[in-house]
C-alpha cells in the first residue's frame, strides 16, 4: 500500500510527472514536502502550478477538513483540483 | 406587442395537414417570458391528463425568446416542451445551432405541431410569405442527422431527428446543426408524429425597444467575455472537457454505472489530453457565440466532427471505464448522427454492463471494454434486440430485468455526470428538478463542487437554499432562451485568481456558506437590471429585469412544472435519489450515501410546497400560477 499524488494536467505536463506514489506520510503537509522535494529543482514551477490547485484527500479538499494537518492513511489518493466549468 | 417577439405563434396539424397563425398573448410573455417557461403554459393549457406521450394527442412546442433573433452572445437557442416519454412527466430541452435564429427570421416565437402524419413528413416554413409546406419524406426517413441535413442544404435552418427518433427511443434528441436538444426523449415525440425536419427561412428583424444601448452594452460583454477566465479562456481551450479532472480530484465523476467516483485514467478523457491529442480544430457550432466550446475531432472513415462533451466523456467513459478517447469520440459521433442522448445512453449502457456482471443479463458488454458497444449503440437507435430493452432506459430496464437499487435515474431520466455523494446541492436538484435527474437545469454543482468559490459540499449548509437559486436562475435563462453557461460568468476573474488555500478565499468560502437568510433576503429583491441577460431583457423588451424579477419569474416557471407533473401522476415520492446514491458511500468518512431525506423537508419549506411537496395556494397565489 501507499499514499497516490495525482497532479494537475498542467503540472503533470509542465514538471514531467503526473502521478507519484510515496510509501508513507503522516499529514497532507509532510506529503507536500515529500512532493518539494521531488520538484526541488523546478520549485518556482512547482508553486507557480499549484497556486491555484486545491489539495484533496480522497475527493474531499483538505480546506473542508482541517487543512494541511489532514492525517494520512495507506491507500489515500491525494490530488491537486483547479476550478473548472462544464456541462 | 412587446418588442423582441415576433408576435405571432404558428400551429401545424400534420394529420389534416393544414396551418394557422395566431398572436402572441402579451400576458403570458411577461409572466413566463418565453421559450420553456411560455411553452410550458401552451402545454398545460392545451393538453388533457393522462395522454399518451407518443399519441397525437401530444403537442411538440418549439419555442424561442425575446433574447433570440439577437446577436447577444450565447443567445442561439430554442427550447421545445412536450410531454415526456420517458418519465410521464414535463418534456424539455434546449439546443444551440442555427435553429432558434432561424424561427425568429421566420417571424414566429412558438411552433406547436399538432396531430400525426400518416406518412413520413417534413414541413417548410416560409416565414416571409406565410406558407408552410407539408413535404414527403420518405427519401429522408431512417437517414441520420447529419445526412439528413446535408440534403436539406443551408438556405433554411433545420431541426431533424434521426433513426432514434423514428424508432422512438425513449432518449431521442432533436438536432441542429451539430448540437442537440438532447434530453427527456423529445425526439421520440418528433418520431411519433412521423415528422422528420422542421425547416425555417425568412428575413424578419427583431425589434429592439432601445437598439442603441442593446448594441453598445453587448460590445461591452463580448470584450468581458474575451477576458474571463471560463468563458474567454478554459472553454475555448478545453471545452466543456475541463471539468473531467476536476471531477475526478472531487470524487465526483461516474465510474462503472456509477459505483465510484474516482477513475484512476479519467485524465485521458479530459479537455486537457483532448486539446494535446485529439484536437484538430476549435469552433463554435451556435451562431453569434464567442465561447466557441465546441470541439473538432477526427474519426476514422468520417472525418472532422464534433467532439465530445464533459457528459459524453464520463457516461460513455469513466462510467463504462474505457478511457479511450477515440472511442468516446466516434460513440459520440455515432449518437449525435442517429439523434439521442448521450447521457441516458451511458447510463444505460452501465446499467447493461452492471446487469451483466451480476449475471441478471446477457448483455454481451462488460465494463473496461470496448467490444460490441457501437454496435449496441446502433441496435438501441433501430430497437433491434436487446437494443429494444435499453432504447426504453434505465427505469423501464430494471422493472424488467431487476437492479432497481444501481438504475441510476430520477424520475426516468438518467443522473447527469456528478455523483451526488460529493455534491449534496446538486443531490437536492436532481431529486427535485421536474424534468428528473438533470444539471443543466440548475447546476448546483458548480457552487459547491466545480467552480471557482466552493463551499463544503458535504454538509447541510445552503444545500436547500442553492438548488432554489439555481433552479429558478436556469428557468428564466431557458425561457429567454440563453445558453446556460452564460451563468459562468457570474463569477469575475479576480475571483478566479484567488489561491483556494488563502486566507481571503476560506474567509469568502466561510461567508458564503453562513449566508442562508440573507441569500433568501436577495433573491426576492428587485432592482435595477445587473448582470448581462437582465441588461439585455431590459432593452430589447423596454421592461426592467432585475435577478429578483427573474427569481420570481423562474419560481412561476418552475412551479407551473410542478404542477404539471402532479396533474400527470408524479408526487413528492418521485423527489428521490437512486439508492446507491442513498444508501452507499464512497468517501471514507460518510457511512451512508446522500442525506435527501434530511434536505428535503427544507427544500420543500423554501419552495414554499407542503410536506409532500405539493405547492401551497399561497405560493401559487403569490407566484401568479393559474391552474
Amino acid at each position: 500500500m501507499s499514499i497516490s499524488v495525482e497532479l494537475t494536467y498542467d503540472m503533470g505536463k509542465a514538471l514531467g510527472e503526473q502521478r507519484i506514489e510515496f510509501e508513507s506520510a503522516k499529514s497532507v503537509k509532510d506529503l507536500m514536502q515529500l512532493v518539494r522535494e521531488i520538484f526541488l529543482e523546478r520549485g518556482e514551477d512547482f508553486e507557480g502550478l499549484s497556486r491555484l490547485a486545491a489539495i484533496a484527500v480522497n475527493g474531499v479538499l483538505v480546506n473542508h477538513r482541517i487543512g494541511m494537518k489532514t492525517p494520512l492513511a495507506d491507500g489515500d489518493t491525494v490530488v491537486f483540483v483547479k476550478a473548472a466549468a462544464g456541462g | 406587442m412587446i418588442k423582441g417577439y415576433a408576435g405571432r405563434i404558428l400551429r401545424v396539424d400534420l394529420a389534416a395537414q393544414s396551418f394557422a397563425f395566431e398572436p402572441l398573448d402579451e400576458e403570458t410573455a411577461r409572466l413566463y417570458i418565453g421559450g420553456k417557461g411560455y411553452g410550458t403554459r401552451l402545454l398545460y393549457d392545451l393538453t388533457e391528463p393522462g395522454i399518451d406521450p407518443l399519441g397525437p394527442a401530444n403537442p411538440l412546442i418549439f419555442a424561442t425568446g425575446p433574447l433570440n433573433g439577437s446577436v447577444a452572445p450565447q443567445s442561439n437557442r430554442f427550447a421545445v416542451v412536450c410531454k415526456s416519454p420517458l418519465t410521464g412527466g414535463i418534456g424539455n430541452a434546449t439546443c444551440g445551432g442555427s435553429y432558434a435564429y432561424g424561427m425568429k427570421r421566420a417571424g414566429i416565437d412558438f411552433l406547436i405541431v399538432n396531430g400525426r402524419s400518416e406518412r413520413p413528413v417534413r414541413i417548410e416554413v416560409a416565414g416571409d410569405q406565410d406558407e408552410v409546406r407539408f413535404i414527403d419524406a420518405a427519401d429522408l426517413w431512417g437517414k441520420g442527422s447529419y445526412e439528413t441535413q446535408r440534403i436539406l442544404g443551408k438556405k433554411m435552418s433545420h431541426a431533424v431527428i434521426g433513426p432514434a427518433g423514428e424508432n422512438m427511443v425513449l432518449y431521442a434528441g432533436i438536432v441542429s446543426n451539430e448540437r442537440i436538444a438532447a434530453r427527456t426523449g423529445v425526439g421520440a415525440v418528433m418520431g411519433s408524429k412521423r415528422l422528420k425536419a422542421i425547416s425555417v427561412s425568412g428575413s424578419r428583424k427583431l425589434e429592439m425597444d432601445d437598439p442603441e444601448s442593446f448594441k453598445k452594452y453587448t460590445k461591452e460583454v463580448r470584450e468581458l467575455f474575451s477576458k474571463h477566465p471560463v468563458l474567454g479562456s478554459s472553454m475555448k481551450r478545453y471545452g466543456t472537457g475541463a471539468i473531467v479532472n476536476t471531477a475526478n480530484g472531487r470524487n465526483i465523476i461516474p465510474t462503472r454505472n456509477f459505483k465510484y467516483g474516482h477513475f484512476p485514467d479519467a485524465m485521458k478523457l479530459s479537455g486537457e489530453y483532448m486539446e494535446d491529442h485529439e484536437l484538430v480544430g476549435v469552433k463554435s457550432s451556435c451562431l453569434h457565440c464567442p465561447v466557441t466550446c465546441g470541439r473538432e475531432v477526427e474519426v476514422e472513415g468520417i472525418g472532422r466532427v464534433k467532439g465530445p462533451e464533459y457528459e459524453t466523456l464520463a457516461l460513455m467513459g469513466s462510467n463504462l471505464e474505457i478511457p479511450d478517447l477515440k472511442r468516446v469520440n466516434e460513440w459520440n459521433y455515432q449518437a449525435d448522427d442517429l439523434g439521442m442522448d448521450t447521457i441516458s445512453l451511458g447510463a444505460s449502457l452501465s446499467f447493461a454492463m452492471e446487469l451483466q456482471e451480476r449475471g441478471m443479463l446477457d448483455a454481451g458488454i462488460q465494463f473496461g471494454d470496448p467490444a460490441g458497444v457501437s454496435e449496441l449503440i446502433d441496435d438501441i437507435a433501430h430497437r433491434r434486440g436487446l437494443g429494444d430493452d435499453l432504447a426504453d432506459g434505465t427505469k423501464r430496464m430494471s422493472e424488467k430485468f431487476g437492479g432497481q437499487e444501481f438504475a441510476m435515474h430520477v424520475k426516468g431520466l438518467e443522473l447527469s455526470a456528478y455523483d451526488p455523494r460529493g455534491s449534496f446541492a446538486q443531490g437536492v436538484e436532481y431529486a427535485t428538478t421536474n424534468r428528473g435527474g438533470c444539471h443543466v437545469q440548475g447546476g448546483s454543482m458548480y457552487m459547491e463542487s466545480v467552480g471557482p468559490l466552493t463551499i463544503n459540499p458535504q454538509n447541510l449548509k445552503l444545500k436547500a437554499d442553492i438548488p432554489v437559486l439555481m433552479q429558478n436562475t436556469a428557468c428564466a435563462i431557458n425561457s429567454m432562451v440563453l445558453c446556460i453557461f452564460t451563468s459562468y460568468g457570474m463569477f469575475p476573474a479576480a475571483i478566479h485568481a484567488m489561491s483556494p488555500n488563502s486566507l481571503p478565499y476560506k474567509i469568502m468560502t466561510t461567508l458564503f456558506e453562513n449566508s442562508g437568510p440573507m441569500m433568501r433576503l436577495a433573491m426576492g429583491m428587485k432592482g435595477r437590471p445587473m448582470l448581462w441577460w437582465e441588461k439585455w431583457l431590459t432593452y430589447i423588451t423596454g421592461q426592467t429585469f432585475s435577478s429578483g424579477h427573474l427569481q420570481e419569474i423562474g419560481a412561476r416557471i418552475f412551479n407551473l412544472e410542478r404542477m404539471y407533473n402532479l396533474r400527470e401522476g408524479l408526487s413528492g415520492a418521485d423527489d428521490t435519489l437512486p439508492q446507491r446514491m442513498l444508501n452507499e458511500s464512497i468517501f471514507p468518512h460518510m457511512k451512508s450515501g446522500h442525506p435527501l431525506g434530511e434536505l428535503l423537508p427544507r427544500y420543500y419549506r423554501n419552495r414554499g410546497w407542503d410536506s409532500n411537496g405539493v405547492p401551497t395556494k399561497k405560493t401559487l397565489a403569490r407566484l401568479q400560477v393559474r391552474v
